[in-house]
């Protein structure tokens, strides 16, 4: 008896062990791994996998349409920030010194996946869509584009015309790329006019410009495989290469704790937001698992967001500049980074993510400033040091690969930011009628203890999570009676756009990518404030910040040429109000890893092979393809 | 009180437990503190980099709650709703999947989750009360102890790291299965049959590990102390078989409480298993619900609170019904 069981096990296992030696040599999905870039969805999973119509804003849009399978009138460089054509021949042309007119001419040759040429027709047919169906179609771009052109017309089947409602200096970014997505997606008409209603079709399996078709994708939202089209060439980005992988996947490997295992499997190619222990326990385990950088923060910080808190500014007592001062200097973000974040982020001072593009312009001429700027009472709050500082406590954690030299330390951590100084906190919140108690409490100037509730995500966004409770533990050090509070990604959006149910949110802002800070702040103006107890939805002026000085700016600028240097000019004048008036305590650059695994693709780009930033979501993706090289196994 | 009046009671109770449950669905979501415009409205604002004008905006917010049919007081909205749903079954469109209907998503959801957790809470109720007959039947036995403690080892261990551990083993150090869900499309053939059953497999293991100690332990208690009633007693001094004792007169008598158990449970798949799904990437209406949850969607929370309202009132309904035939005793009173 005993030995028929044993036998049986045995027999079991070997049964049951024989897929542990067949070859990994297909996906999940069955194409030839060696032949498919394969990458974790950025959402998980899409409620709406089927709907494929880009009118409508339910559309999978995190599965690869944006980069494999649409095309622009203009392209943004995420590297340099620099708009480039792609649909369109060249730059748009400007005709007259209003800023309003404009001609396109398209590129020829650039066909839709079923071979019929993309013209200007469906340009036309797209924007009269937008127009006579704007109450129906739900892309957020409809509403943008339909107030921003007065009209457009077709002059042959390459060129266009267009005329704008006010003077427009930032057309190709509007009508093409802003920062990761654009506010129009082109239809093709020949396929749409056939519907009844375009805005209820989906468009399953859709016709495209750009060098992919949909070949696959899970009807329950977990992924999508992308096929290279034979004509690759006739795409709208065709002319920068052979995109390599001739299948892309985009799936969900579930939570982290198996996406690591599957990273580990060499089951995918590249990761977002994974953990950074996740990811050295997987380099540990896995020697193809790669960073963007060797060193510390050992990823790519060139987000175009930044964390911060968004205070209601129209709410005693964060109405009072010392208060938010006092919020800013009590808060040890060397402490917040190393024990949310190991050490891997990027500070930033300013309402801006500090990158590569926009430090020359807006952070390396303002330091100066910071370094002679004080507050009221003669205070100067810069640290300068900050990211020496922080190098110096990640060495005593037993951190490696930490930069070396101060250039190398300012690109890695950030120019600088505030003080940690609670001496000096203390002093601005007494100098304004703030007591402590005997707990060791704040006590406002009419005897109540200062309560203050800061929202975070719940856990639909871990990274902020990890980084608002360290927050938290920092200002309850402090003395705050400090109430947390995690919410839905819905009351999230609630919070942050009603004033009555915000006091301070950490949220995601300042999405100002390229040098044109107007298309983050041109709504901070006088004329958008609401009363602090608002039940009403903010319509702008994220901030609620009532500054006369930037509400000329903001207005002078938009009759600006955004390349000129009297523009960046005043947007150097903005960002030093911010700083005076702390009216947002802007934290660091979003902390976006992306580890790629380099078993079956070699080539990515890396701190030292930059040619793109590594983000998948954004137009870097597509120099990423047409750069991988397959390593043979 | 006759048959037919026990039915119509049963009936109408069943009916208003309906109606009152649809009504409390209506209104629960309302009353959370997220509006799924501006929940909406958010997440466009950061696919556009937070490039929207205040104009766009205002202009999209309205179009929005046109087309939501959010517009209307509260009473208007309710009415339109109860017609909708009683009349014609109809949710409306998802307000995050707009304008994909509820009753589209949830069908395509329904199946997954019907198919794995009905097999496995049928697995995990089968061979939980089989373990537990044993183990109540034979208590003074050592392999009857055996079996108990795995029903006390398995019962308490968080379904969380169940999974993780099962993961670990069975898709990671000998990767027999898959680390992650991976259904192909396409028509219900043999091959896709043989698809599905090989991705679940893992998810459907951990569900049955998870639910059974449950059952042990329940049904070891129950035979136990029905292995000490009278009749029983009885029965053994008549020279009944011992076999025949636990299956006839243990196992028939100590069932009955278990099969209200099972009815209520599978009442409650249609709740989904949330982290089950969350672990696996597989499909299911748990993960809709807590995306509709998160996303404030008022229609999708409607639409799977009312399969879960229905289904448990139902199973409720049906053991009220079947009761009479399963226990003669209730037949007669």
């Amino acid at each position: 008896m005993k030995k028929s069981l044993v036998l049986t096990f045995v027999l079991v296992f070997i049964l049951t062990s024989i897929p542990i030696v067949r070859a990994q040599d297909t996906t999940d999905v069955g194409t030839p791994r060696n032949e498919t870039l394969v990458v974790q969805t950025f959402d998980r999973q899409t409620t709406n996998p089927d709907m494929m119509n880009p009118l409508m804003s339910s559309f999978a849009v995190w599965r690869g349409f944006r980069e494999l399978g649409t095309g622009f009138l203009w392209e943004t460089d995420t590297g340099t920030g620099e708009s480039y054509p792609e649909l369109a021949a060249e730059m748009p042309k400007v005709l007259n010194p209003e800023h309003t007119q404009f001609r396109v001419t398209l590129k020829k040759g650039i066909y839709w996946s079923d071979g019929v040429e993309f013209t200007a027709d469906d340009i036309v047919y797209t924007l009269d869509t937008y127009f006579k169906l704007k109450d129906k179609l739900t892309w957020f771009g409809v509403a943008e584009i339909t107030s921003y052109l007065k009209s457009y017309k077709k002059i042959d089947n390459y060129t266009l015309e267009f005329e704008t409602n006010n003077p427009a200096y930032d057309f190709s970014t509007i009508m093409g790329v802003a920062t990761w997505a654009s506010h129009w997606i082109i239809v093709p008409k020949h396929i749409f006019e056939k519907q009844a209603d375009v805005s209820m079709f989906r468009f399953t399996n859709p016709v495209t410009l750009g060098p992919y078709v949909v070949k696959s994708f899970d009807p329950n939202g977990f992924w999508q495989l992308w096929q290279r089209r034979d004509d690759w060439q006739r795409s709208s980005w065709g002319w920068m290469g052979e995109p390599k992988p001739k299948y892309v996947l985009y799936k969900d490997f579930g939570p982290e704790e198996t996406r690591s295992l599957a990273f580990i499997q060499n089951k995918y190619d590249v990761d977002t937001f994974m953990s950074p222990e996740s990811i050295k326990a997987a380099q540990a385990k896995n020697r193809d698992i790669k960073t963007f950088s060797a060193t510390l923060p050992y990823h790519n910080m060139d987000d175009a967001c930044s964390y911060g808190i968004l205070m209601n500014m129209q709410r005693a007592p964060l109405d009072k500049v010392e208060v938010r001062w006092a919020l800013a200097l009590a808060l040890d973000l060397k402490s917040v980074g190393i024990n949310a974040l190991n050490g891997e982020f990027k500070v930033s001072p300013l309402p801006m993510v500090d990158t590569k593009i926009l430090r020359p312009i807006y952070f390396a001429p303002l330091l100066p400033w910071l370094r002679d700027f004080t507050l009221a009472d003669g205070y100067k709050p810069f640290d300068e040091g900050f990211a020496k500082d922080l190098a110096g406590l990640l060495q005593q954690t037993g951190a490696k690969d930490i930069p070396q030299g101060d250039e190398a330390l300012s690109t890695a951590f950030g120019i600088g930011w505030w003080k940690y100084d609670t001496a000096e906190a203390e002093k601005l919140l007494k100098s304004v009628g703030f007591t402590k108690n005997g707990d060791g409490k704040w006590v406002q100037p009419d005897g109540k203890v200062w309560q203050l509730e800061l929202v975070i995500p719940g856990d639909w966004n871990k990274v902020m999570q990890r980084v608002g409770f360290s927050i938290a533990d920092s200002w309850q050090g402090f003395g705050l009676d400090l109430k947390v509070r995690q919410v839905d990604n819905a009351e999230f959006g609630n919070v942050q756009n009603i004033n009555n149910l915000r006091q301070a949110e950490l949220n995601w802002t300042n999405c100002i990518f390229n040098p044109n800070y107007l298309t983050s702040w041109r709504t901070i103006r006088l004329s958008y404030i609401k009363p602090p107890d608002s039940p009403d939805t903010n319509t702008g002026n994220q901030y609620q910040w009532s500054n006369k000085t930037v509400d000329s700016l903001v207005q002078r600028s938009l009759s600006l040429e955004n390349t000129s240097d009297e523009f960046r000019a005043m947007g150097r004048q903005i960002i030093q109000e911010f700083v005076k008036d702390m009216a947002y305590i802007n934290i660091m650059n979003i902390p976006t890893t992306i580890p790629t695994n380099e078993h079956y693709w070699t080539n990515f780009p890396h701190q030292d092979n930059y040619y793109a930033v590594p983000y998948t979501w954004w137009s870097s993706f597509k120099k990423i393809l047409v750069s991988i090289k397959p390593t043979g196994q | 009180m006759g048959l037919v009046q026990y039915i119509t009671s049963r009936v109408g109770a069943y009916l208003l437990v309906l109606f009152i449950g649809i009504t409390i669905t209506f209104f629960l979501p309302r009353m959370m503190p997220s509006d799924p415009i501006e929940g909406y409205i958010a997440q466009l604002q950061s696919q556009a980099g937070q490039t929207l004008s205040p104009e766009a905006l205002e202009s999209l917010r309205n179009s929005l709650r046109e087309l939501y049919g959010l517009k209307g007081s509260l009473l208007t909205q309710y009415f339109s709703y109860i017609k909708r749903v009683f009349l014609t079954f109809d949710f409306g469109p998802s307000l995050t999947a707009y304008p994909k209907p509820v009753s589209e998503t949830i069908l395509t959801a329904l199946p997954w989750t019907v198919g794995l957790l009905m097999t496995t809470t049928l697995l995990s109720w089968i061979i939980g009360n089989l373990v537990g007959l044993i183990a109540g039947f034979f208590h003074n036995r050592r392999g009857a102890t055996v079996l108990e403690v795995l029903g006390v080892v398995l019962y308490p261990i968080p379904y969380y790291i169940l999974a993780l551990v099962l993961i670990l083993l069975f898709a990671y150090v000998w990767p027999i299965f898959p680390l992650s869900t991976t259904i192909l499309p396409g028509p219900l053939t043999l091959e896709k049959i043989g698809n599905i059953l090989y991705n679940s497999f893992l998810p459907g293991l951990t569900l049955v590990l998870a639910g059974f100690g449950w059952n042990i332990l329940g049904m070891k208690s129950l035979a136990y102390s029905t292995k000490e009633e009278a009749y029983v007693t009885f029965a053994r001094l008549k020279g009944v078989p011992p076999r025949a004792i636990m299956t006839s007169y243990v196992f028939r008598n100590a069932l009955l409480p278990q099969v209200t158990a099972l009815a209520l449970s599978i009442g409650t798949i249609f709740s989904g298993a949330l982290l089950t799904e969350v672990l696996f990437s597989y499909p299911g209406l748990g993960l809709l619900v807590r995306t509709a949850v998160g996303n404030g969607d008022y229609n999708m929370l409607y639409g799977t609170i009312t399969i879960s309202i229905i289904a448990v009132a139902t199973a409720a309904l049906a053991i009220d019904l079947l009761y009479p035939l399963l226990d003669p005793r209730i037949r007669y009173r």
